[in-house]
C-alpha cells in the first residue's frame, strides 16, 4: 500500500489517498490519480512509481515549474521518497508513505491539569505584586491610598491576560497550538524582569551613584520588551527563528533609537534633564564619600562643557 | 483703606495753613507750566512697521539735545538695533529721532541724543545730591503714564530704600507704566532722581534712581565725547559681568552667620541687601507625615537686561526635616521631593542659556567630626550672551541620619564660575552638625 498525503501550510494532513502497489499519476488534470486544484501545478505533473531496487520514486513528467524537496531551492527531476521530507510541487506540499512506516510511540494522556507552570505563574504573580507593594508602600509620602495598592493588581487582572489572549491566538493561528501556559510564563517573567531592573536602576543610582542607569533605564526596558516578544514569537512557532530574532533586533533598535534622540531634543528643547534620581536611606549608600576638593575639581571640568555648549548655542544662532 | 488714608493726608496739607509754607497744589502747577519743551517721550518702534512696541518718558539735560531716560526704555534697541528704532514726542508736540550714546546697566539709566538745539532743560539738584534730602520732602514726578498724555504728580521723599542693594530714592507717590525716565524734581525745579519702577501689589511704593547716577553718566558721554554706537551688546555683557563680580565680592566679603537647624547648622548671609521668611508645614492638613521647618533668604539684586532678562538674583535656603511616621525608605523618598535641584532663571532658556549641566556626588566638607556627609548636587547654565556669566544652583542634602535632615540649597544668577566654586566651598563648609 502506498499513501500519498496533501499537507496544509503548517503541514497538516489535507487530505490522503490509498493506492495499491501501483504507479500513481499527480497533477492537475482529471485524468490523474490525484488530482490537484493548484494553478501552479502542471496537468500531469509528477509520477509516482516503484523503481528496478524497490524504492519509491517521484519523477518530475516535464512540467514548468518543476519538482523540489520541500523548502530547498534546487530542482529535481527525480526524488527518492524518504516519507519524511514533503515534496513540493506548486504551491502543493506532498507527503508519501508506505504501510511499513514507522510511527511514534503512544502519547501517554495525562490525568487531571499540569500543576507545575500553573503554581509558577503564580508563584511570579505574587512575587510582582509583592514588588509593587513594596515599592509603592516605601515611596507614600501622604496619606496611604489603598487604590494605589490595588493598580498592580488591575494590572495583571487585565492588560495580562489581554497580552497572553493575543500571543495564544497568533500561536493558535500558526501552530495550533495556543501554549497558553507558555505565553502566560513569558509575560510574566517579562513583567517581573521589568520590576527587579527598577528597583536595582533606583539602588545603583543611589548607592553606586551610577547616573546613567536612570538615564538609560529606557534602553533597558525596551530590551526586556524585545526579549519578551521573541519568547512569544518562538512559541508562534519554532521555524525561522533567526530571521524572527532579527526583525525584532532591527524593531527594537529602532525604537530605542528614536526615543534616545527624541530625549536627546528635548533637552536641547528644555534646557532640563527630564530624569530625577530618587535618595534613599543613608544606610544604603555603598560608594565612599568624596573629600571636596576632589568633587570641586569635577566641577571646574563642567565649566569646559558649558562653554562649549555656549560656542555651540552661538554658531548655531550664527547660521541661518 | 490705605487709599483713603493717603487722600486725607493729601487735604490736610492743601489746607492747613501752617503746612501752607510747604509748596502747596500751585507749585506743581508752576513746575509743570515750565515742562513742556523738555518733557519727552520715548517711543520704541518696530522699524519695519514704524509703530511703537515700547514707551516710556525721559528729560533733556543740555541745551544741545542730550536727555536721560531709563535703560529698560531703550533696551529693545540697545539689544537688537535692526529691528527696532526710536523717536521721541516732546510735550509741545514736537517729535524727532532719538539715538542712544550711553548706557548704565545697574542704575537702568541710558543718555540719548535728540535733534533738538537750544532747547530749554532741566538741571540737577546739586545740592540735595551732596547733602540728601529729608523724609516727607515734596517731590514731583512727571511722564506720560499708559500713553494717556503727559503728567504731573505729587509725592514724597522717603528716603534709600532698605535692604537693597542697588541705591534706590524710596518715593511715595504714583508712578504708572510709561513714565519711566521721566524726571522726579524738588519744588524748586530740580531733578533729583529718575522714575524707574514702582512695586506691583503695593499701593503708591515707587522707586527713583538718584540723580547723582544720571549725572555722572552724562558726565561720561561729555567727557568720552561718545556718538551713538550701532551695537550695545558688549557693552551690556561688559556691565552686567563688572556688576556682578562687584556684587559676588560683596557677598563673599560680608560673610556668613550660622544657624541652627535641630541638630545642624547651616550659614545664612550677613549681608543687609537680603530678605528672608520662614516657613513650616505644621498647621498643613492633612497631618503631614515629615515635619518641614525652613528658611529662605532672597537677595534683593535683580537687575533688569532686556524685557524678557531679570537676573542677578541670589537665594540661600536650608529646610530641617524630620520624620513624624515615615520609616527611612519613605522619608528618603519624601527628602527626594524636598530637594529637586532647581535652577531658576531669569528669561527664557532658549534665548538666553545653554542646557543645564548637572553633576552629582557624595561629598563630606571639612573634618568628619563636625561635617556630615552630603549627597550634593551641582547644576550650572551658562549664558550664551554674557561670555563668562553662569546660573549656578547647589543642593546639598546630609546623609548621617535615616529620620533626619537638612536639606540647604545655594542659587547663584549671573556669577562667574571661580566665584560660584569658591561660594560653593564656603557653603558646604558651612553646613554643618553639632555633636
Amino acid at each position: 500500500m502506498i499513501f500519498v498525503e496533501i499537507l496544509s501550510r503548517h503541514r497538516d494532513v489535507a487530505a490522503r489517498f490509498r493506492f495499491a502497489d501501483q504507479d500513481v499519476y499527480i497533477g492537475r488534470g482529471y485524468d490523474n490519480d490525484v488530482i490537484v486544484d493548484d494553478p501552479y501545478v502542471g496537468a500531469r505533473h509528477v509520477r509516482l512509481f516503484r523503481d528496478d531496487a524497490g524504492r519509491l520514486v517521484v519523477e518530475d513528467m516535464g512540467s514548468a515549474n518543476g519538482m523540489f524537496l520541500d523548502r530547498d531551492k534546487s530542482r529535481h527531476r527525480r526524488i527518492i521518497v524518504d516519507g519524511e521530507r514533503p515534496i513540493r510541487i506548486g504551491h502543493t506540499h506532498l507527503r508519501i508513505r508506505e504501510t511499513s512506516h514507522g510511527v511514534g510511540p503512544e502519547r501517554v494522556a495525562r490525568s487531571g491539569v499540569r500543576i507545575a507552570p500553573i503554581a509558577l505563574a503564580a508563584a511570579l504573580c505574587l512575587v510582582i505584586i509583592g514588588i509593587e507593594i513594596v515599592t509603592r508602600w516605601s515611596g507614600e509620602t501622604g496619606e496611604p491610598r489603598v487604590s494605589n495598592y490595588l493598580t498592580p493588581l488591575l494590572w495583571l487582572a487585565v492588560i495580562v491576560p489581554a497580552w497572553v489572549a493575543v500571543w495564544a491566538l497568533l500561536s493558535r493561528t500558526f501552530s495550533g497550538s495556543a501554549h497558553v501556559q507558555r505565553n502566560l510564563l513569558i509575560a510574566l517573567a517579562g513583567i517581573l524582569g521589568f520590576a527587579l531592573y527598577s528597583e536595582l536602576a533606583q539602588f545603583s543610582g543611589f548607592a553606586l551613584n551610577w547616573a546613567f542607569v536612570a538615564n538609560y533605564h529606557y534602553v533597558a526596558l525596551w530590551i526586556i520588551l524585545a526579549i519578551v516578544c521573541f519568547l512569544h514569537l518562538r512559541e508562534v512557532s519554532r521555524s525561522r527563528l533567526v530571521l524572527k530574532g532579527a526583525v525584532v533586533l532591527i524593531l527594537f533598535a529602532f525604537i530605542v533609537t528614536v526615543q534616545t534622540l527624541q530625549q536627546f531634543e528635548a533637552f536641547y528643547n528644555s534646557g532640563r534633564e527630564t530624569v530625577s534620581r530618587r535618595l534613599l536611606p543613608p544606610a544604603l549608600r555603598l560608594v565612599p564619600v568624596r573629600d571636596e576638593h576632589a568633587f570641586f575639581a569635577e566641577i571646574e571640568g563642567l565649566k569646559a562643557k558649558l562653554d562649549r555648549d555656549r560656542l555651540h548655542a552661538r554658531t548655531d544662532e550664527a547660521a541661518p | 483703606m490705605v487709599a483713603a488714608a493717603i487722600g486725607g493726608v493729601a487735604w490736610a496739607a492743601s489746607t492747613e495753613p501752617l503746612v501752607s509754607a510747604l509748596p502747596g497744589p500751585s507749585a506743581a502747577e508752576g513746575i509743570y507750566a515750565a515742562a513742556p519743551p523738555r518733557l519727552l517721550q520715548i517711543r520704541t518702534l518696530v522699524s519695519g512697521a514704524g509703530r511703537q512696541s515700547a514707551i516710556g518718558s525721559g528729560f533733556l539735560v543740555s541745551a544741545d539735545g542730550l536727555a536721560i531716560t531709563n535703560y529698560h526704555v531703550v533696551s529693545q534697541v540697545a539689544l537688537d538695533p535692526t529691528t527696532y528704532q526710536l523717536e521721541y514726542i516732546a510735550a509741545d508736540g514736537s517729535r524727532g529721532e532719538v539715538k542712544l550714546l550711553a548706557i548704565d546697566l545697574p542704575n537702568d539709566l541710558a543718555v540719548v541724543r535728540l535733534d533738538k538745539r537750544n532747547a530749554p532743560f532741566f538741571a540737577f539738584d546739586e545740592s540735595a545730591m551732596a547733602r540728601g534730602l529729608s523724609k516727607g520732602e515734596r517731590l514731583y514726578s512727571m511722564g506720560n503714564p499708559l500713553d494717556l498724555g503727559f503728567t504731573i504728580t505729587e509725592g514724597t521723599y522717603n528716603g534709600l530704600v532698605e535692604r537693597s542693594y542697588n541705591e534706590r530714592i524710596h518715593f511715595t507717590g504714583a508712578l504708572n507704566g510709561g513714565m519711566s525716565g521721566g524726571p522726579a524734581v524738588t519744588a524748586g525745579d530740580r531733578v533729583v532722581g529718575v522714575n524707574v519702577a514702582k512695586r506691583s501689589g503695593g499701593e503708591l511704593v515707587s522707586f527713583l534712581v538718584p540723580a547723582r547716577f544720571a549725572a555722572a553718566l552724562l558726565q561720561r558721554v561729555r567727557d568720552q565725547e561718545l556718538v551713538p554706537a550701532q551695537d550695545f551688546r558688549a557693552e551690556i555683557g561688559g556691565q552686567l559681568a563688572a556688576w556682578q563680580s562687584g556684587l559676588y565680592k560683596s557677598f563673599i566679603d560680608q560673610g556668613f552667620r550660622s544657624i541652627a537647624f535641630g541638630p545642624y547648622r547651616a550659614p545664612e548671609s550677613k549681608a543687609p541687601w537680603f530678605n528672608c521668611w520662614a516657613q513650616t508645614n505644621a498647621s498643613a492638613m492633612p497631618k503631614p507625615r515629615a515635619s518641614v521647618n525652613s528658611t529662605s533668604c532672597r537677595s534683593d539684586t535683580g537687575l533688569f537686561v532686556a524685557s524678557d532678562l531679570n537676573t542677578g538674583v541670589i537665594q540661600l535656603s536650608h529646610a530641617h526635616v524630620r520624620t513624624v511616621d515615615l520609616n527611612q525608605f519613605q522619608f528618603a523618598a519624601f527628602l527626594t521631593g524636598q530637594s529637586q535641584t532647581r535652577l531658576f532663571g531669569g528669561g527664557p532658556f532658549r534665548k538666553w542659556y545653554t542646557p543645564q549641566r548637572c553633576h552629582e556626588d557624595f561629598v563630606v566638607a571639612g573634618s568628619a567630626q563636625d561635617h556630615p556627609p552630603l549627597r550634593v548636587v551641582w547644576c550650572a547654565q551658562a549664558y550664551r550672551e554674557f561670555a563668562g556669566l553662569y546660573d549656578v544652583a547647589l543642593t546639598a542634602v546630609t546623609e548621617d541620619h535615616g529620620s533626619e535632615a537638612l536639606v540647604s540649597r545655594l542659587s547663584l544668577q549671573a556669577v562667574g564660575y571661580d566665584d560660584a566654586i569658591a561660594l560653593g566651598k564656603r557653603f558646604l563648609d558651612a553646613v554643618q552638625s553639632t555633636p
